[in-house]
């Protein structure tokens, strides 16, 4: 009945509690990464053999697939092949951010208040967490988005996305500083811990040289997880009204705007989708391969 | 006595979840460089509209006033005023949506105990097999679908393509509702049923190892029989924490799927409010939604105290 989170039960998707006897899967690690770059070397390279402009008017509306055209052309004649490899570059940059600053802040956060001995800080932190967590996810991040407002811009990127990177800024560090405040609460029994202390380091020394080390790693494999929820998010958001401004092309847009032509092109949301999943599965097989054999904290 | 205390403890995260809205909301609108009224509303607003929200938002009161007048309506039940749709209350826009929401919801999360958990039993049984292998790869492929793409997919084959259920839309009342709801509840099964396969095989391979089910064997008591009353139940006792957990993503999934099967719920409230940038609107939704949640997860944690008996005697 306790709130606290061990690594057992992350909440990535399809490991809660789940723990393994079998020893480490070295094939799943290694089809992962190798369908993640594909679609990321993919997603760099197209884009620069084939310079067609994303947005250009370059054949028919709705022709399906052929050699020229190989994920055929969208409802107003657009490449959906160049449009979904452009598109990717802009989702994983944006999944990328998404997850790294909450992965370094989070997992800073839940460091440092798993190792002060001051239990209100643990209490405030901890009851703040809960409540981010108890609320769906893609809502709280649409009700960022409203109040952060469309007009805000990060340079180099898109319309829109600044708002959505601010929002899971603000929602995500909470998973993180929870993963990292219970595998702190671990190590703090450890000997080497209490060796630093009586050495006399600072709370500070111990945190970011003896416990940060050690925490990372398992914030870490969160993190691959949390990137293709992210993934997910940025795709979805379209489909609520929010998200990636279209003309940009944007995984979720594209979907979402082949969505009304499902019966006569296909191949608008599902060649996207394909690569989405391809993606998709890449990092489930990756997480399957960290969570199934964690990487164990060197112990001095 | 442990009753008690988990029903204080969710409730107070009831309020500490009130509390988060309605300071969080403000403080953020502040901290928004500009004028947030107009950051909300967009450059083509009309200067009355955005003085409009500018006082419902309440930027010409002092930030601790204004938080404590949202939390003094929020304590009556007053969730606020529609921005878009001027003068009705938040509550009556988003009471039906709420309804529909958690209908589909529960559809979805019976649809995905039905398949997840023989399907986990299963695939406990025939261990180290072709088919347990099959079985963890559709269930790794299955996780990494968003609901929205799973969605889609069934839209276009089952809905288009074979004609098998509608394409959208809703009945509005109960036993009519069963021929829109089950598509989009498919959709969401296919986040849930495999996460409930998984974690139903691995309970069920840990009850398999462990000495009760060898002295059950020794006994000659059938496997039929083991599988039924020794696997069954220890493999059963970690869905309940799992559907718990995961009743959040499970919300986020069907807004999304809504808006994709037009399903009048939470999500075509939301997608709608979105167009119109209704603050109070969404802020509603918000704590309904979580609200909704703390108080399913005190039902899972109540259930888990009913049927775990090992929780009662460590407390």
């Amino acid at each position: 009945m306790s709130t606290e989170i061990t690594t057992a039960d992350i909440n990535v998707p399809g490991h809660v509690a789940v723990r393994r006897q079998i020893q480490p899967r070295r094939i799943e690690l290694h089809v992962g990464v190798g369908l993640i770059l594909a679609v990321v070397v993919a997603c760099l390279v197209i884009p620069i053999l084939d310079r067609t402009d994303p947005n250009a008017l370059v054949a028919l509306p709705l022709q399906p697939p052929s050699a020229e055209h190989p994920f055929g052309t969208d409802m107003v004649g657009r490449d959906v092949f160049i449009r979904v490899f452009t598109a990717g570059r802009l989702d994983i940059a944006l999944a990328a951010l998404g997850v790294l600053v909450p992965f370094i802040s989070g997992t800073v956060i839940g460091t440092v208040v798993g190792a002060s001995r001051r239990r209100l800080v643990d209490t405030v932190t901890m009851r703040l967490t809960d409540c981010v967590i108890a609320f769906p996810f893609v809502i709280l991040v649409l009700v960022i988005v409203v109040i952060i407002g469309a007009d805000t811009r990060i340079p180099l990127l898109p319309p829109g996305a600044a708002s959505v990177l601010v929002a899971v800024w603000i929602v995500n560090w909470t998973t993180y500083a929870r993963l990292a405040r219970a595998r702190t609460h671990v190590l703090r029994q450890e000997d080497f811990i209490s060796a630093a202390r009586l050495l006399g380091f600072s709370q500070a020394r111990i945190v970011a040289r003896h416990l940060l080390p050690s925490v990372w790693p398992t914030t870490a494999t969160y993190a691959v997880a949390d990137a293709l929820v992210l993934v997910s998010l940025i795709a979805a958001l379209p489909f609520l009204g929010a998200g990636i401004q279209p003309p940009t092309p944007e995984w979720g847009s594209i979907m979402y705007e082949g969505r009304g032509f499902l019966l006569q092109a296909w191949w608008i949301s599902f060649t996207t989708a394909g690569v989405l999943l391809v993606l998709g599965t890449g990092v489930m097989l990756v997480v399957d391969a960290l969570v199934s054999n964690p990487r164990r904290p060197r112990l001095p | 006595m442990l009753v008690v205390r988990t029903t204080f403890a969710r409730a107070l995260q009831i309020v500490i979840v009130g509390l988060f809205v309605t300071v969080g909301t403000n403080l953020l609108v502040r901290l928004v460089p500009g004028d947030p009224a107009r950051a909300i509303l967009g450059e083509k607003a009309s200067p009355e509209v955005v003085r409009a929200l500018r006082h419902e938002l309440g930027l010409d009161q002092p930030v601790i006033q204004q938080i404590a007048r949202s939390l003094g309506r929020l304590v009556q039940g007053d969730l606020g005023t529609s921005f878009g749709y001027r003068g009705q209350e938040v509550a009556s826009l988003i009471g039906p949506g709420l309804g529909v929401t958690a209908g589909l919801a529960a559809v979805a999360i019976a649809l995905s105990l039905v398949v997840g958990v023989p399907g986990g039993l299963w695939l406990a049984l025939v261990r180290r097999t072709e088919a347990d292998l099959i079985g963890r790869l559709g269930t790794t492929v299955l996780l990494a679908l968003p609901s929205f793409m799973a969605a889609l997919i069934l839209l276009y084959f089952v809905s288009l393509k074979l004609g098998l259920a509608p394409a959208g839309g809703w009945a509005g009342s109960w036993p009519e509702n069963a021929r829109y709801v089950w598509l989009p509840a498919l959709a969401l099964t296919t986040y849930l049923g495999p996460l409930i396969a998984r974690t139903v095989r691995q309970a069920a391979l840990d009850a398999i190892g462990q000495p009760f089910v060898e002295a059950a064997r020794a006994r000659g008591v059938p496997r039929r029989r083991i599988v039924a009353c020794h696997v069954l139940p220890n493999a059963l006792l970690p869905v309940i924490t799992l559907v718990g957990f995961n009743a959040g993503i499970l919300v986020s999934g069907a807004v999304i799927v809504e808006t994709v099967f037009a399903v009048p719920g939470l999500g075509s409230r939301l997608l709608q409010a979105m167009s119109t940038r209704d603050l109070p609107v969404m802020q509603g939704i918000a704590l309904v939604t979580a609200v909704s949640i703390v108080l399913f997860n005190l039902l899972t944690d109540l259930l888990n105290i009913a049927v775990d008996p090992r929780i009662r005697r460590t407390h």
